[in-house]
């Protein structure tokens, strides 16, 4: 399929990969810290260093490489693990158990999540509550700052939260990385479209019953983060459909076809970030002189968003939450991270290092929290 | 009430899709201004709403008939609602299926003023897997009057979709649209597939 093979992108020589990466490893360090670096506790300490090393070495690499994939790839994966670990130590230490009960709904104790929240907009508007029994602010994963920090991400990243800012999509990313080679190629991209489906379902159900009914039947993230108590058949219903959804939209599914079937064709927040895709100033180009169609960029793209046509028009769909996958796979450095108004094949090297500060600070930044409680709560488990 | 509006609202789409653009020529045809349109609109309507109505009345009664025995009434709402869920996904994502809109037949109507409220029979009648289910329901309701209830909500979800229909011609990405409306429908398959199930394995546990 391939018709020519050459050397991918280089990165950058050592002293300026460490000088791109010097910023970040001061915006990271104050944040981790709060500004006041305590090191008094030894198990505190070491987790904190451990996820600041860790984040800024990936970073490091990303400059050091030209490699943007691969790495980005390793903070998002840990990210979806640490963060169920998160979710899942506390509603054990809180509840004993990993569902929930009426109870715990009456009194609003869910931990929210952003997939709420296309959900929530028609209720909201039109009976001014939220229809979901959360924190609005304070305490665990408050839904005031959930949906602040993804409106703020949306809008800058657009569908790149999906590969940048998402706590789930490292489970499909990862499990999408497992085999070498698909096993199912031919899957039709129509299927695409499924999620603006489920978002217009899910948004009209939940206006119509108010009941955030993505999460009370359909998140497949249920299976690793909380769920409701199998009390009746209904409730074990639910359980199934979890189940079934995370077996097969994330794990089975990736495994067999390399790609991120979940996000592809379930999640109705990616539906959301697609159309904010329009908005973002960043976007993914192919310079139309440089590449020689090998279509290499189309088949390892993990979430549909290059076609044949695509690549012809010089630019990746809406679809496209800016992983890097097509940018690294391009033998020819036709594709590169692109600003919009600005033709292809200008200012790659700007346009990279402007996305991969903004998308990186801010998985670095949403992610820091979870990683380092799970490091600091193996090193408990160990010691 | 909410699953029969949201069935209606999801196939209305699918619809929309398959008959709308076949409706609309009908409808707008020789119509010079909005009155037209709105009068040619709600005698599709309400054709569609008498139609109904009508079946909403003979499915509770034959459903009061067929559904006497315990047993047919434990097991039978289920199984019903399991194979018209099944029909209605693939309709929804079967590669082989026809959408052909059963409306195509209007064209042997001659009488442009009775065009509208023969669209709204065929429309009605047209037995789509979505219809099945909304039958089996309102067959298994208890009284008439949550018959009729079930089938008025059907109707206002299906008819959402036709009131932009004098501004079909100016939709972009018509086939998206299209896309995203037949994936919905098997979305509400799915809802229905599972409510089935949860009928029989109910039926199952209780006897």
């Amino acid at each position: 399929m391939y018709k020519d093979q050459t050397i991918s992108t280089p990165g950058k020589p050592l002293g300026k990969a460490l000088l791109y990466t010097l910023p970040m490893f001061l915006i990271t360090f104050m944040f981790l810290t709060g500004g006041r670096p305590d090191f008094t506790d030894t198990t505190q300490t070491v987790a904190l260093l451990t996820t600041f090393m860790g984040m800024n070495l990936l970073y490091f690499l990303m400059h050091f490489t030209g490699k943007t994939d691969r790495y980005r790839a390793v903070i998002f994966i840990i990210f979806a693990l640490s963060l169920s670990f998160t979710l899942i130590k506390n509603m054990v230490e809180i509840r004993n158990s990993m569902s929930f009960s009426q109870a715990d709904i009456v009194e609003c104790k869910i931990p929210f999540c952003h997939l709420v929240i296309p959900m929530m907009i028609i209720p909201a508007a039109f009976t001014k509550s939220i229809i979901f029994p959360g924190t609005i602010i304070g305490g665990f994963a408050d839904i005031s700052s959930m949906v602040v920090l993804w409106l703020i991400a949306t809008l800058v990243l657009g569908r790149g939260f999906c590969s940048w800012g998402c706590f789930y999509g490292g489970w499909d990313d990862g499990f999408s990385r497992f085999r070498k080679r698909p096993a199912l190629r031919k899957i039709s991209d129509s299927w695409k479209w499924m999620p603006f489906a489920v978002l217009l379902m899910v948004a009209l159900t939940a206006a119509l019953t108010l009941i955030p009914t993505y999460c009370d039947w359909m998140c497949p993230f249920k299976a690793v983060t909380e769920f409701e108590q199998v009390t009746n058949l209904e409730s074990g219903v639910k359980a199934g459909v979890f189940i079934s959804l995370f077996g097969g939209l994330v794990v089975a599914l990736p495994v067999m076809s390399r790609k991120r079937t979940q996000c592809s064709f379930l999640c109705p927040l990616g539906a959301v970030n697609t159309v904010s895709n329009k908005v973002t100033p960043f976007t993914i180009k192919i310079d139309k002189t440089a590449c020689n169609e090998c279509y290499k960029c189309v088949e390892v793209c993990p979430l549909f968003a290059l076609t044949p046509d695509d690549v012809k028009r010089g630019k990746a769909s809406v679809f496209c939450s800016k992983c890097g996958k097509c940018v690294d796979a391009c033998t020819k450095k036709a594709i590169h991270f692109g600003i919009k108004g600005v033709p292809a094949g200008t200012m790659k090297g700007f346009s990279r290092n402007l996305f991969l500060f903004v998308s990186f600070l801010f998985i670095a930044v949403f992610s820091s929290g979870s990683i380092m409680f799970t490091v600091r709560s193996l090193l408990n488990l160990i010691f | 009430m909410a699953d029969s509006f949201i069935l209606g609202l999801s196939s209305g789409t699918a619809c929309l899709v398959t008959c709308g653009m076949i409706m609309f020529p009908y409808l707008m045809a020789g119509t010079a201004g909005t009155r037209r349109i709105a009068i040619d609109l709600s005698a599709f309507l309400l054709t569609r709403l008498l139609v109904y109505l009508m079946l909403a009345t003979v499915a509770w009664y034959f459903g009061q008939a067929i559904f006497s025995s315990a047993i047919v009434h434990t097991y039978l709402p289920g199984i019903l609602f399991v194979v018209f869920a099944a029909l209605l996904i693939w309709y929804g994502i079967g590669k082989n299926r026809k959408k052909a809109c059963p409306a195509k037949i209007v064209r042997t109507v001659d009488n442009n003023r009775l065009v509208p409220v023969f669209l709204g029979i065929v429309n009605s009648i047209g037995f789509c897997p979505a219809l099945l289910i909304i039958i089996t329901k309102g067959a298994t309701e208890g009284t008439l009057v949550q018959s009729y209830l079930a089938f008025l909500a059907f109707f206002a979800g299906s008819s959402l979709w036709f009131l932009p229909l004098p501004f079909a011609g100016k939709i972009r990405k018509r086939e998206v649209i299209g896309t995203i409306g037949i994936f919905a429908t098997a979305i509400a398959g799915t809802i229905f597939m599972i409510k089935g199930i949860t009928l029989i394995v109910g039926g199952i546990i209780n006897v």
